[in-house]
């Protein structure tokens, strides 16, 4: 009895190493998807404002502005949420939370995690299933596939699942989490 | 029982609403109530890119849109699409109640939709702040806004335009305060839109006769036994002069509203210089054969 | 059946503490499976829900108030109203009001603004001796003048839920007088209150130093003033005046102010990105959730029902009031936005009441929420800035919420406060 205690310990252990060594790469990840994001809107800001230029000094008038700011858009709100799974900024309801004891609370959290991360996958898989439907649609003014229009869906998908999956590890062993008002992740 | 649901994006009483509930009651009434139909009117289910998708996954089993978003999908619509392919609304309607509206419908099929019937969508022309255009000339660099499509937008550019493409929901007040000079649409979607309270000059030069389609999803339809296929598709057809008497009525009533108004109409215009600046538009979109074939029986039908 | 799988699962979610946006996705997904429908719907309209042009005006706005807080222009506006209003009883209670209409114009969110106002003012109320209490109710509540006063993002929110075809340039206007009654009717409460508890008076500083602090704030003023004068003129639309705000306060905190360093700018749009996600992936959720209460045909049961229990405008609108209140003190504005709009307005036309009246009442009412507890965004941050509890500050705000409900009932049943200035521009 006393033996399998403490190779859970040590297991428990080894696990803990592991995703400490893990949040550096995934801490990687994050920031790598923020970057981009950030890239997304400044990219928009550009393209937005060059459309307002163009119209009103050149007149002539930027037909896939408004196409390109659209997708650029999704990109920088599927990252930044995919990146918000892992720094804990996303909206939610604590109050009843409050009232529970610690366990209840880490098991509650761990229920979230788990159909967060489903519904990422979810993203994953029925975004691959739109993209290959409108594959062979041309986007107008863009001349681009209509596949591009669920991309990001795809990419914020995997993202969301891969972080919600470090997060349940870290809770099972032992490790803290972000969360919007309590814990602050360490850099990785 | 079946409740098929059917999507449309104009609000309740539009004729092709109207037209739509016209054929539930038919089909409830010849199939004892087997099937009936329920519409979702004023986009309550999505905008129509968003509704082809659902109608496509089987979720709505009826849809009437636009055939515009259908495009770069069936690209036997896009024949139907081009400026100054139709001489005339009659014109249109001869060609679509024939065998070429048949093989278009047809051309749905391996795309997962079924083309039970097209309708009206009126004849689409240009109104501004500016002045009344009564030449070609009129346009040369005037900002007029079209949907986002690229035979639209290569249109407007091969007419000297500016073309800019923006939401229909910003256009009312992008023409009030000058953001565009003008829009074009039907009589129905000028008045309804209210951009006649803005747009004072309307040029009937009818540059484009959409109709829109009404399409069931291939999975729903696949459902159906093959009397209840041929029960949809009679009652979708005998729809079609209900719409179009429907769309009569609402078309007059607009223009008088519109008339009533103080808006400046130019009735008589000169279509041929419009025209002849269309080639280059049918140069760089009629580049297959089939739709080359499509084009020229379209203008070899009287 | 089905609107308890749909309604159920959303709250037990909520319940647990899952994210907002999972709990809308989640509970639309659940439901979708229950009825036997392909659940690619649910991530299509996740999908749509956030292509939508005019939805760009949120991170734009957003990005323009990070920009403004960290470039300095926000402490010049408050500087500014505390000259203005500073020598009226409770001097910084008042000049705290003032500032949120100065700021609160420009940002037009109301956490933005409770963050760069409160974190300015309170310390400075705490050494002129006023409690901690005042200086967090006053705050919080004047935030709320931040969603009525143009550019406010919730109005875009709004007109977008309401199915696109409001304007926004209307909806933008109509806030206007709302805002500023709002700003008045806390005004003399804060008097009120000040008298009773003795807070001092500022001096004013004399009209040199009034014009030099003026003079200091004028970039910040000339963005309202290059917003509203650039959409009436037809440079830009409504929605781009968003990114042409981004772009403003970029170029004045650069090239005027000199604030505007590569730290501050990577910061800047790292924040505006992530408050950014976060909302806007609420809004996409409640898309899916949106289109299931259509699809259910939920509003219509709900209008039928409505009309069942009274056919007087007057009562309804109290009804809508006091459920969206209700909501409010529960949930978050932009979600309950996009949730409520496709419920409520079909009743509120039903009945005879103008969609873009209906739309400020909406803001005002779930901006109310939002200094309300158990759940209410601006309270937090109100508290977390002067390190109070959220009971400290909830004891002795009653007449702050007193005077925000009597503005409510104000713009609820006089349609003129709203609909008069748009009026003027048809
Ligand atoms: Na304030
Ligand atoms: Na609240």
């Amino acid at each position: 009895m006393a033996l399998v205690a403490m190779n859970l310990a040590c297991r428990e252990e080894t696990l803990q190493d592991f995703m400490k060594n893990a949040a550096r790469p995934m801490g990687l990840i994050a920031r790598l998807a923020l970057w981009l994001a950030s890239a997304g809107l400044l990219l928009m800001t550009a393209f937005v404002s060059a459309q307002v230029f163009m119209r009103y000094v050149m007149n002539d008038s930027i037909v896939w502005s408004e196409p390109a700011a659209i997708i650029l858009m999704g990109w920088f709100i599927f990252l930044g949420a995919a990146v918000g799974i892992r720094e804990g900024y996303h909206l939610s309801f604590d109050v009843l939370l409050y009232f529970l004891p610690t366990n209840a609370k880490l098991w509650l959290h761990s229920v979230s995690d788990l159909i967060v991360g489903t519904f990422g996958l979810g993203m994953l898989w029925f975004g691959a299933q739109l993209m290959l439907s409108s594959w062979n649609v041309i986007l107008p003014s863009l001349g681009i596939s209509g596949a591009f229009d669920f991309l990001p869906l795809v990419a914020g998908g995997i993202l969301i699942a891969i972080f919600s999956l470090e997060r349940l590890i870290r809770r099972a062993a032992g490790l803290p989490t972000a969360r919007f008002g309590e814990t602050e992740l360490e850099e990785g | 029982e079946v409740t098929l649901k059917s999507s449309d994006t104009h609000p309740d009483g539009y004729p092709t609403v109207e037209a739509v509930k016209h054929m539930g009651k038919l089909l409830e009434e010849r199939t004892d109530g087997r099937l009936c139909v329920e519409v979702f009117h004023s986009a309550q289910l999505g905008q129509e890119k968003d509704t082809i998708e659902q109608t496509k996954f089987g979720v709505i089993d009826l849809n009437r849109v636009s055939t515009g978003p259908f495009n770069n999908l069936v690209e036997e619509t896009k024949v139907i699409s081009l400026p100054y392919v139709f001489k005339s609304v009659d014109h249109m309607h001869t060609v679509m109640d024939g065998p070429i509206g048949d093989e278009i419908l047809e051309a749905f099929v391996p795309h997962g939709y079924v083309g039970l019937a097209f309708f009206d969508g009126g004849s689409r022309s240009f109104y501004n702040k500016v002045k009344p255009i009564k030449s070609i000339d009129d346009l040369a660099g005037m900002k007029v806004r079209v949907m986002q499509s690229d035979i639209f937008v290569d249109m407007m550019t091969a007419l000297g335009a500016n073309a800019t493409p923006m939401p229909y929901g910003e256009v009312y007040s992008a023409i009030q305060t000058g953001v565009i000079d003008g829009a074009e649409n039907n009589w129905p979607s000028f008045e309804s839109s209210g951009h006649y309270e803005v747009a004072g000059y309307y040029t009937l030069d009818q540059h484009l006769i959409v109709p829109e389609v009404l399409v069931m999803s291939k999975i729903s339809w696949d459902k159906l036994s093959a009397d209840d296929q041929a029960a949809v598709r009679q009652a979708a057809r005998d729809s079609v002069p209900v719409m179009r008497d429907l769309w009569v009525a609402r078309e007059k009533a607009s223009e008088e509203k519109v008339r009533a108004a103080g808006v400046e109409i130019v009735e008589e215009i000169d279509k041929a210089p419009f025209m002849a600046a269309m080639d280059s538009v049918y140069e760089k979109h009629v580049t297959s054969d089939k739709l080359k074939d499509l084009v020229s029986r379209i203008r070899a039908t009287d | 059946m089905e609107v308890w799988v749909l309604f159920g699962t959303f709250v037990f979610l909520l319940l647990i503490g899952t994210p907002v946006a999972f709990c809308l996705g989640a509970a639309s997904l659940a439901t979708v499976l229950y009825l036997g429908m392909p659940p690619v719907i649910v991530f299509q309209r996740l999908n749509s829900g956030v292509s939508v042009y005019a939805l760009m005006a949120i991170p734009f706005f957003i990005f323009a108030g990070e920009l403004m807080v960290r470039g300095d222009i926000a402490r010049r506006l408050v500087a500014l109203a505390g000259a203005m209003v500073g020598h009226l009883r409770g001097g910084l209670g008042q000049v705290n009001i003032a500032a949120s209409v100065l700021f609160g114009g420009i940002s037009g969110s109301a956490a933005a603004d409770a963050t760069a106002i409160g974190g300015l003012m309170i310390p400075q109320m705490k050494k002129k001796g006023y409690d901690v209490d005042y200086g967090v109710n006053v705050t919080v509540v004047s935030s709320i003048i931040a969603l009525m006063l143009p550019p406010s993002h919730n109005m875009i929110i709004y007109s977008i839920s309401a199915g696109g075809r409001l304007s926004i340039a209307d909806l933008f206007t109509a806030g206007i007088i709302p805002g500023l009654l709002l700003a008045i009717t806390l005004m003399i409460t804060a008097w009120f209150v000040a008298k009773k508890r003795g807070y001092p008076t500022e001096k004013f500083p004399g009209w040199s130093a009034f014009g030099l602090l003026f003079f200091n704030a004028i970039p910040g003023i000339l963005l309202i003033a290059i917003i509203f004068g650039g959409v009436r003129s037809g440079i830009f639309t409504a929605s781009e005046s968003s990114c042409i705000a981004a772009v403003y306060a970029l170029l004045v905190t650069t090239l005027a102010y000199r604030t505007m360093h590569w730290p501050q700018f990577v910061a800047a749009t790292r924040a505006a990105v992530r408050t950014t996600a976060m909302v806007l992936l609420v809004i996409g959720s409640a898309a899916s959730f949106g289109w299931l209460l259509a699809f259910l045909r939920i509003p219509a049961e709900l209008v039928a029902m409505m009309k069942d229990l009274s056919s007087n405008p007057i009562v309804i609108l109290l009804l809508i009031n006091l459920i969206l209140l209700m909501l409010g003190t529960f949930m978050d504005m932009s979600p309950l936005i996009v949730i409520t709009t496709p419920i409520f307005l079909p009743v509120a036309t039903a009945f005879g009441i103008d969609p873009v009246h209906f739309g400020v009442i909406l803001v005002l009412n779930l901006g109310i929420g939002l200094c309300t507890p158990p759940v209410g965004t601006i309270l937090f941050v109100g508290c977390a800035v002067g390190r109070i509890s959220v009971w400290q500050a909830i004891r002795t705000i009653w007449p702050f919420y007193g005077a925000a409900f009597a503005t409510l009932m104000l713009v609820t049943y006089v349609p003129f406060l709203s609909l008069w200035l748009p009026s003027l521009f048809h």
